[in-house]
Parts: C-alpha cells; structure tokens; sequence
C-alpha cells in the first residue's frame, strides 16, 4: 500500500478481461481491489470484485528475476505483469464452511462467512446465485425461509472432481505438456499410451485445482482419484520398450531446467533407469501447481497494490 | 510489520476508477532482460526506441552496451492490457477526509446500498495507458517459445477452466 508520497509513483501492469472496459460504461463505481484469505495457504492475497457485474476475480503475478518495464517515456524496475483472471468464490466459501464445520451443525451464511483478519470476506456474501453454488459443497436445510448450510466434504469431492475433468480438457486444448512421460509414450502405440497420457492429465489437474484448497482437502481428493503417492515410484521393470524412451526423455531435459526443482530431483535421480527416470518426472510434473507459471509466489509483491 | 498500519490494509479496499479504463491512451512497453532499479521517467524515445533495428529474425537493440534480441508479444485474446497507478491519499475531490479516518471502527454493511462500498479509509487506483502488445526483449537471444513470460500468458485460458462453474446434476 505504500505508494511514496514524495517517490515516483509505481506503475502497475495488468491484464485485465476486456469486458470489464465496456461494463464499464455502465458503472459508476464498484470495481476493487481488496484483500481476503487464500483458500489454499490461508494468507492473505488480493482479489478484484466487479460489483456490478457481481464478478470475482484473482491476481497472478508473473515475476521472473532480471525485468523491467519500459513504459512510454519512463521505467518501472521489477518486470512484473498483473493478471486478473475469473475466481469460482465457491473455493473461498469453502474456506469457511470448513472452518464453521468444526461446529458440526447447520449455520445461516453470514454467520459462516466471518473474519476478523479480512473483514472484506463479508463481499462474498453479495455475489449472485450463492445458494445455487452452495448445493455443490453443503448439506442445506431451510427453517422460516431462512436457509441454513452444512459442509459436506462427499459433495465437495464430487464437486472437485468434476472440476479436475473440466481443467483436463483445458488442458488439452491448450496444448499444455502435462509430463515427460506424454513425449516418451508417443513414441509407442496401443491403448497403453492413451491410458497414461490421461493419468499425467488427471495428476496435472489435480495439481493446479490443489492450489485453491487446503492441503488435507488435496489428499483426500488425490485418493478419491486413484491417484498414486507422488514419491512411491511405480517398481516398473525396465523393459526395452521404456529403453526406446530414453533419447525423448534426455531432450526433455532442456525444457524443464527453467523449473529448478525438477532440475535439482532429476540430478538425484540420476543412477535411476531410463524408465524410472521417466516415472519420477512424471511424478513431479504432475504435482504441478499454479505458480509453476508464474515463477514465483506472489503473495509478497501483491500486498503492494 | 503487525502495525496499526498493516491492519488498515487489511480493511482497506483499492477502488479502481472505470472510467479510466475507457479513457486509457495507448501506451509502448517493453519487457527488458535486465533489472533497472529505478523507477521513473527515461528518455526512452531519445536512446532506446531509434535504435531498434528489424534483424533478419527479429529485432534487436542495444541497452548499455549489450545487444538485445526482441519479438512483439500479443496480449491473448479476451484480455486488454493497462498500466495502473495509485492515486495519493485525499487525492479524491469531493469527499470529507479526516486524518485518522483509518481509525474508525467497521459497519457491518450486509445492507448497505452499493454506494457505501467506498469508505473514509480507502484508496483508488486508476489506468493511466492501455496497451494489446509488447515488445520481449532477450540478451543476445530472442526469448522465444520457452520464455516463461509465454507460459503465464496461458494461464487466462485455464483459469477459465479451473473456475468455469459445474453444472448441476
């Protein structure tokens, strides 16, 4: 929040839904920047609310080391770039009807949807069709017309996954390489191929959607999936099959040195077989999570809006 | 940093002025390989910009003696790009400001008409430029396809996805 009276103002660079400039027109007020707490790790983060169209939006930062902007006739250090994408606000809801669960009875909304640290959340409460998007994730009872909400994590799972299949076929059509493994089975045929090629989509997904829940919520729905223990690398026997892999796989190494974890665990990997090597990569990919296309955890430089 | 201060922040909402939005003049950004730990006014147009030359794969410049190598990136289609800046605080005309406003206990505002959304206490940003492109510059190489400025422009697409709501059953 500190804009320096007296230092040059810092210029911010955004992306924002090009609708918002003809809603525009329309509205007097109504778009903000506020922050509430993050679904996943529980901090603090900014969102922009469109209250006029009733919208929820959240903030990425790209941020990668050594950028700066020229903008016009000036420069601004720090290379940042702002983007500012839809939020389903089912996943902040849930937020607290986890945190009212341990209650464990049926509460009115508003008595759900409080916090003392980011009092904000109350905006929540004002977004359209909240009882609608209530029925994917709690158990609801009415008493005098008045609406009373219980989490049910059965629903929630369901709700999840469905989410996880949506994001898969995002990620396909927008050509997204979900793992190493995707590159060294397309160099085989049969069923064989597609069937694994689906699992590095699914574990894909489910990595990125993990960045908008809690970790104990990630796990049960990662069980609910069928998917492997990220660190129990399948015992495959190498066959001369997976050997045929090997060149596709060392290639891969070029793309994924920009992600130094993968970088780092690779090197360790490194007495591993060929098809080991391919499983552990496979492993790691698909933990994926949503700042692996940001470069860096964004909650710090956020805070300065 | 658990000051009063910090507290505000936490309460205090950041009102994007709209109409900025539509007023916006087009603006010429460039994404440069190298970190200027400034922030200011540059003679850009004087030493940067006439120096840009259309190589045979790109453009290329030079920044302090090194040589850049560029490529004209588009903002994904949906999105429109702005560069914003905070307004100081009071700079709203028309309004009582107090100091210490800050101060001031909450309302609980459950019923409040959409007007009250602005409070003593917050701050306004507004767009001062637009843009649709940029210009990503390299040291010696064109960034290319692996440029991790590429990856994070296809975030939007799945974002969509991710939030996209489920239908009912």
């Amino acid at each position: 929040m500190d804009c320096g009276n007296g230092a040059r103002a810092r210029q911010h660079v955004f992306l924002l839904p090009e609708y918002l400039k003809d809603a525009s027109k329309k509205m007097k007020s109504g778009l903000m920047f506020v922050k509430l707490v993050n679904p996943c790790s529980g901090e603090g983060t900014i969102y922009l609310f469109n209250m006029c169209l009733q919208q929820l939006f959240e903030i990425k930062i790209f941020k990668e080391k050594h950028h700066s902007w020229f903008i016009n006739q000036s420069v601004q250090s720090g290379g940042l770039l702002h983007f500012a994408t839809p939020m389903d606000p089912l996943f902040l809801l849930l937020h607290y009807l986890r945190k009212a669960d341990k209650e464990g009875k049926f509460q009115p909304l508003e008595q759900v949807v409080v916090d003392d640290m980011f009092p904000n959340c109350i905006l929540l409460l004002k977004l359209p069709d909240l009882e609608k998007l209530l029925r994917h994730v709690t158990e609801e009872k009415e008493i005098d017309k008045k609406k009373y909400y219980k989490y049910s994590k059965e629903k929630t799972i369901k709700w999840l996954e469905i989410k996880v299949h949506q994001t898969v076929s995002a990620l396909k059509t927008n050509n997204v390489n979900v793992g190493a493994r995707v590159q060294a089975t397309a160099f085989f045929s049969g069923d064989q191929v597609s069937i694994d090629k689906e699992e590095d989509y699914i574990r894909y997904a489910h990595g990125l959607i993990s960045d908008y829940i809690p970790k104990e919520l990630s796990d049960d729905l990662s069980k609910y999936l069928k998917l492997p223990e990220p660190s129990a690398s399948l015992p495959n026997p190498p066959s001369k099959k997976v050997k045929l892999s090997d060149e596709p796989v060392e290639a891969k190494e070029d793309y994924t040195k920009f992600n130094r974890k993968d970088w780092k665990t690779e090197k360790k990997n490194s007495k591993m077989t060929a098809a080991q090597k391919a499983l552990a990569k496979v492993d790691k990919s698909g933990m994926k999570s949503i700042d692996s296309f940001f470069a860096t955890k964004n909650k710090k430089k956020i805070g300065k809006i | 940093m658990e000051s009063s201060d910090e507290a505000a922040v936490e309460k205090c909402r950041v009102h994007l002025r709209p109409g900025t939005l539509r007023d916006a003049a087009r603006a010429t950004l460039h994404l440069l390989p190298c970190e200027v730990l400034v922030n200011g006014p540059a003679p850009v147009e004087r030493f940067f910009t006439p120096a840009i030359r259309q190589g045979t794969d790109g453009l290329e410049v030079s920044f302090r003696g090194r040589r850049l190598r560029g490529e004209e990136v588009v903002v994904p289609p949906g999105l429109e790009g702005y560069v914003m800046v905070m307004e100081e605080k009071g700079e709203v005309v028309g309004k009582d400001f107090s100091e210490g406003s800050s101060n001031l206990r909450e309302e609980p505002e459950l019923a409040a008409p959409p007007e009250a959304l602005e409070r003593d206490f917050d701050r306004f940003i507004g767009a001062t430029a637009s843009f649709s492109r940029f210009t990503l510059w390299g040291l010696e190489t064109i960034p290319g396809p692996d440029a991790k400025v590429r990856g994070a422009l296809t975030w939007p697409g799945l974002a969509a996805a991710i939030h996209a709501q489920v239908p009912e059953d």
